[in-house]
C-alpha cells in the first residue's frame, strides 16, 4: 500500500509539473494559434475569390486580365482590389477609397459590407446568405482577409502618378494629338469599359452602362454646347457629371454613377491612353 | 456545549485547536478522527469497532462501495480495472467537457468559431479540447473491453444476467455520447460524418413514413442544420449522460448486489460465494482499495494529460460545407466495422442487423445457460467470441481508408501530398523552405531537405498510380515507372493498372508549381498531363489542383504530433 500511495504522489507532481510547463509555454502557443487561424482565413479566402470573385477583379486583384469560364480574356467589370487607395490607409488606417463612399466604420468592416451586401446598380452582386447571396459569413470573412491582405508596403509607400487633367478635352488632344485608334480597343478591354458597357461594334452586348456603339454621334447631344469628343472625355474623368438617361436595364442609377469615378487617377500614369481611347470611342 | 473559547480556556489554545480539527477530520470523514486517517495510511491495524467501516455506513460518497472486497478480485487480474476505468473516464469527460461548454455555443454561426477560440485565445484551451477528445476515444476502448473481458471470464453468467444487460446499454450509449460530441466542432470531418450517419438511420428496414420522420427527429429539419446542431448538442450535455448515469447506477448497484465475480478457476462449477467472503480473505476499502484508486486515478490522469499535450492532438478540418463532400468520408474508428458491412450488404439490411445484433447480446445470458466460468468447460463459446473479434478486426480493417473507394488517379496523388483537409508531407515543409519554382516528383533540391522529401513523397505516390507504355513515344519526361498492365474495357477503351491499382495514369506528366500570390501566401498548383499512348492528340488526363499556403497558418505544428502522417 505504501508503493502505491508513492506511485500516486509521484504520479500527481508529475500531472502538475507536465500542467505548469504547459502553462508557462501558453502566451506563445495562443500566439502561435491567432495567426494560424489569420493564415488559414487567407487561404480559404483566396480558394473563394479565385472560384467567384477573380471573373471580374481578376486573378491579380488588379482588375485586369480577367478570363471568363472558357479561358478567355474579358474586360473586368469589377473596380482593382490590389490597390492602394482601396487597402493602404493613413495613420487611423482609412483609406481614400473610404473617404471617398463617407464610411465611418473601420476598414474591414467596409470590404466586409461591400463583399455581403453587394453595390447596388454596378454589376457587384450580393454574396451574404444573409441578404440572400451565396455564402456564409465566415467565408465572407475569409475573402475580406484575403483581400486585406493585399496591403503591403511595397504597395502603400508607392507615389501615384498624378496628372493635371485639363478641363477641355480639346486642351488636352492639343498635348496628346496622335490617338491610336487599335491600341485604345485594347485598353478598352483592359481597363474594363467592356465588361459594363459591351463591345461598341455589338459583338458582347451592354449589360450595366449605356451602349456606346452610336457616341461618336448621341455624345454631342446629351450635353448643350459640348462635341461628343468633350462629352466623352468628361464622363470618363468624372462619371457623376452627367448621368445618362438610358442603360440596358433602364434608367441609369445615381447620382453617383455606378461608373467607377476613379479613372482620372488610373489613366495618370499614361495620359496617351486617353487619347488612344478617344480616338477608338469616336473613331477619330 | 462547551464552546471553542471555553475549551481555550480548560486545555490552551494548541490542544483546544487540535480538538477542533479532530472533530472537522472526524466530520468530514463520516466517521474517522485524525489519528485514525494516519493509522489507516500507515497500514496500522484499526481499533475496535472500526472506523473505518463508518465512512460507508454514515458517509454519502461511500454508502455505494462496499467495505470489502475479495482479495481474490483486488488484483490485475481477473478485472484488468477496468470496470473503474470506465467510471473513471465518464467523471474525465464530465469535468473537461463542462470547462469546454463554457466556450461554446451549438449555433452554425459560432460553433466552429468557438473551436479557434478555444485553441487560440483560451488559456490551456487545447490541452482541454485535446484531453475531452482523447478521453472519449479512450473511454470507448475500455468500455468495450471491459464488455469482453467479462465476457471471457464468464462474469455475465447467471446471478449477474442483467448486469450484463445494463453493461450492454452503457456500452451503446457510451458510443453515442462519443459520437454525437463529434459534430459539435462543426468542420467537415463531423458534417459528414454525422451526414453519413444519418443517411444509415434513413435506410433502416421500416415504412417510408417511420424513417421519413426518425431523420426529422434526428436533424430537425429536412438536412443537417442549425437545428440538427442544437439537438445533438442537447443528446451529447444532457439526454446521453443524463442516461448513462442511471443506467450506470443500476449497473453498480448490481455489481455490489452480487459481488464482484471470483476469477473463474477459484470457485466450485455452478457456485456463486463471491458474497461469501471469508474473514481472512478480505481486503478493506479503506484504506486498500482507496489508496489503490487514488493511484490509478493519478496515473490515468498522468496518461491523459501527457497524451493531450504531447502525442495526440484534436483534429480540427475546414468549416462545415454542406455543398462540397471531401474526397474520402471516414466514419470515427470505433464505428469502422459498421462502414466495412455497408461495403458488404445493402444499406437496408446493415441497418436493420446492428440492433438485432445488440439485442441478441442483451439477451445473451438469460439463453446462454452453461453453468461452468471455467475456460476449459467453455470452448464453443469462446470460439464463437474469438470468431467475433476476428470478424469485427476485419470488419474495421474493411471500413478504413486503406479499403476505400479510390477516385481517380491524379487525384489520389494530389490528396496523399497536399489534402483537403489535415496536414502533409507537402503542407507540413517550413514555410521559408517552400522555394517559389516548377519542380517534378522525386526532384532533388539543392540545400533544401524539406522540400526534397516532400518531392520524394510525389514521387512515392506517383509511381503507385503511373505505369509505363512500352514504346510509347509521348513521353515528355520518361520515368521509372513499372510497366503497365493494360485491360481492354468492352467499350473499346483501354484501362492501365500496376501492381497497386487497376487504374492509373500512363506514362504521366506531373509537376509542382509554387508561385508568390500574395504577401505571405503562396499558390500551390498540381498539373498533370496524360497523353493516350495511342493518340498522341487526345489527352486522357488534364488537370490541376490547386491549394494555398499562408506563411502563418502553422501546419508545421500539427504534423510535429505522432497521430499525423507527415
Amino acid at each position: 500500500m505504501q508503493v502505491k500511495i508513492v506511485i500516486g504522489t509521484i504520479a500527481f507532481m508529475l500531472t502538475m509539473m507536465i500542467m505548469g510547463f504547459a502553462a508557462l509555454r501558453e502566451p506563445t502557443r495562443l500566439e502561435e494559434y491567432t495567426h494560424a487561424f489569420e493564415g488559414r482565413s487567407i487561404e480559404n479566402g483566396a480558394k473563394i475569390f479565385e472560384g467567384n470573385c477573380a471573373t471580374c477583379h481578376g486573378m491579380n486583384g488588379k482588375g485586369e486580365e480577367c478570363e471568363n469560364t472558357a479561358g478567355e480574356k474579358i474586360g473586368c467589370q469589377g473596380l482593382p482590389l490590389n490597390y492602394q487607395p482601396l487597402l493602404c490607409g493613413d495613420i487611423s488606417d482609412r483609406t481614400a477609397r473610404m473617404n471617398a463612399m463617407n464610411w465611418a466604420g473601420t476598414k474591414d468592416a467596409f470590404v466586409e459590407s461591400v463583399v455581403a451586401a453587394g453595390r447596388g446598380g454596378t454589376a457587384m452582386p450580393v454574396w451574404s446568405a444573409q441578404f440572400g447571396g451565396p455564402m456564409r459569413d465566415d467565408e465572407i470573412k475569409n475573402v475580406v482577409a484575403f483581400v486585406l491582405n493585399w496591403e503591403n508596403d511595397a504597395l502603400c509607400d508607392e507615389e501615384l502618378p498624378t496628372f493635371d487633367w485639363p478641363t477641355l478635352a480639346d486642351t488636352f488632344l492639343t498635348d496628346f494629338p496622335d490617338g491610336d485608334a487599335a491600341n485604345g480597343e485594347t485598353l478598352y478591354v483592359s481597363y474594363g469599359c467592356s465588361g459594363c458597357h459591351g463591345a461598341p461594334d455589338g459583338s458582347i452586348p451592354a449589360n450595366v452602362g449605356p451602349d456606346l456603339s452610336a457616341i461618336a454621334v448621341d455624345g454631342g447631344t446629351r450635353i448643350e454646347d459640348y462635341t461628343a469628343v468633350m462629352y466623352v472625355y468628361e464622363s470618363i474623368l468624372e462619371p457623376n457629371a452627367y448621368i445618362a438617361e438610358q442603360c440596358p436595364t433602364g434608367p441609369c442609377v445615381g447620382p453617383p454613377s455606378a461608373m467607377p469615378a476613379n479613372f482620372a487617377e488610373r489613366m495618370s500614369a499614361n495620359p496617351q491612353d486617353m487619347a488612344d481611347m478617344l480616338a477608338y470611342l469616336l473613331g477619330q | 456545549m462547551t464552546t471553542f473559547v471555553d475549551q481555550v480556556r480548560e486545555m490552551g489554545f494548541k490542544q483546544a485547536a487540535i480538538a477542533k480539527a479532530d472533530e472537522a477530520v472526524e466530520r468530514i470523514t463520516a466517521g474517522m478522527n485524525i489519528s485514525d486517517v494516519r493509522g489507516a495510511l500507515r497500514g496500522d491495524e484499526p481499533r475496535r469497532p472500526n472506523p473505518r467501516l463508518r465512512p460507508h455506513a454514515d458517509g454519502f460518497w461511500l454508502h455505494i462501495r462496499p467495505s470489502f472486497y475479495h482479495t481474490e478480485v483486488t488484483h490485475f487480474y481477473p478485472t484488468f480495472r477496468l470496470g473503474w476505468l470506465s467510471t473513471f473516464m465518464f467523471v474525465w469527460e464530465t469535468i473537461t467537457g463542462i470547462i469546454l461548454m463554457i466556450f461554446y455555443t451549438p449555433s452554425p454561426l459560432a460553433a466552429y468559431n468557438n473551436m479557434w477560440n478555444i485553441l487560440a485565445n483560451v488559456p490551456l484551451g487545447q490541452l482541454m479540447r485535446n484531453m475531452h477528445r482523447l478521453g472519449a476515444e479512450v473511454m470507448v476502448l475500455v468500455v468495450a473491453l471491459h464488455m469482453l473481458r467479462t465476457f471471457i471470464t464468464g462474469s455475465y453468467k447467471k446471478p449477474r444476467q442483467f448486469t450484463w444487460a445494463t453493461g450492454m446499454i452503457l456500452l451503446v450509449l457510451t458510443l453515442l455520447l462519443s459520437f454525437s460530441g463529434y459534430l459539435l466542432p462543426w468542420d467537415q470531418l463531423a458534417y459528414w460524418a454525422l451526414t453519413v450517419f444519418l443517411s444509415g438511420a434513413e435506410a433502416a428496414p421500416a415504412p417510408a413514413a417511420v424513417n421519413e420522420n426518425i431523420l426529422l427527429i434526428l436533424q430537425g429539419a429536412p438536412s443537417l442544420g442549425a437545428g440538427g446542431l442544437l439537438r445533438w448538442y442537447l443528446f451529447h450535455v444532457l439526454l446521453m449522460p443524463l442516461l448513462l448515469a442511471i443506467f450506470f447506477f443500476v449497473h453498480y448497484y448490481k455489481v455490489v448486489l452480487h459481488g464482484f465475480s471470483l476469477p473463474p478457476g477459484r470457485e466450485k462449477i455452478g457456485e456463486d460465494t463471491a458474497k461469501r467472503v471469508p474473514r481472512t480473505e478480505r481486503t478493506y476499502f479503506i484504506p486498500d482499495i482507496l489508496t489503490s484508486e487514488l493511484m490509478w486515478s493519478a496515473l490515468t490522469t498522468l496518461f491523459l494529460v501527457a497524451g493531450a499535450l504531447w502525442f495526440w492532438d484534436a483534429p480540427l478540418e475546414h468549416h462545415a460545407d454542406p455543398i462540397v463532400t471531401p474526397l474520402h468520408v471516414v466514419a470515427p474508428w470505433y464505428l469502422s466495422w459498421s462502414q466495412g458491412w455497408l461495403k458488404l450488404a445493402d444499406k437496408t439490411i446493415v441497418v436493420g442487423f446492428i440492433p438485432l445484433l445488440m439485442v441478441a447480446f442483451i439477451v445473451m445470458p438469460y439463453f446462454e445457460v452453461g453453468k461452468s466460468r471455467r475456460y476449459a468447460d467453455r470452448r464453443v463459446g469462446l470460439s464463437v467470441a474469438f470468431l467475433f473479434m476476428a470478424i469485427m478486426l476485419v470488419s474495421n480493417w474493411m471500413g478504413s481508408p486503406e479499403y476505400r473507394v479510390e477516385s481517380s488517379a491524379e487525384q489520389e496523388v494530389s490528396q496523399e501530398i497536399l489534402p483537403q483537409e489535415g496536414p502533409s508531407v507537402l503542407l507540413g515543409v517550413p514555410y521559408e523552405h517552400m522555394a517559389p519554382g516548377t519542380y517534378l516528383p522525386g526532384e532533388e533540391v539543392a540545400g533544401n531537405p524539406h522540400l526534397t522529401e516532400a518531392l520524394e513523397e510525389f514521387q512515392a505516390a506517383m509511381y503507385r498510380h503511373s505505369c509505363h507504355v512500352p514504346g510509347n513515344q509521348n513521353e515528355r519526361l520518361p520515368r521509372e515507372w513499372d510497366e503497365c498492365e493494360i485491360a481492354v474495357l468492352d467499350s473499346g477503351d483501354k484501362r492501365y493498372g500496376n501492381f497497386f491499382k487497376d487504374a492509373v495514369m500512363p506514362d504521366p506528366y506531373a509537376e509542382l508549381v509554387i508561385e508568390e500570390f500574395q504577401p505571405n501566401l503562396l499558390k500551390l498548383t498540381l498539373n498533370y498531363e496524360v497523353v493516350n499512348p495511342d493518340n498522341p492528340d487526345e489527352m486522357l488526363v488534364e488537370s490541376d489542383w490547386v491549394s494555398y499556403r499562408h506563411a502563418d497558418s502553422n501546419y508545421e505544428e500539427e504534423c510535429r504530433y505522432a497521430n499525423k502522417n507527415c
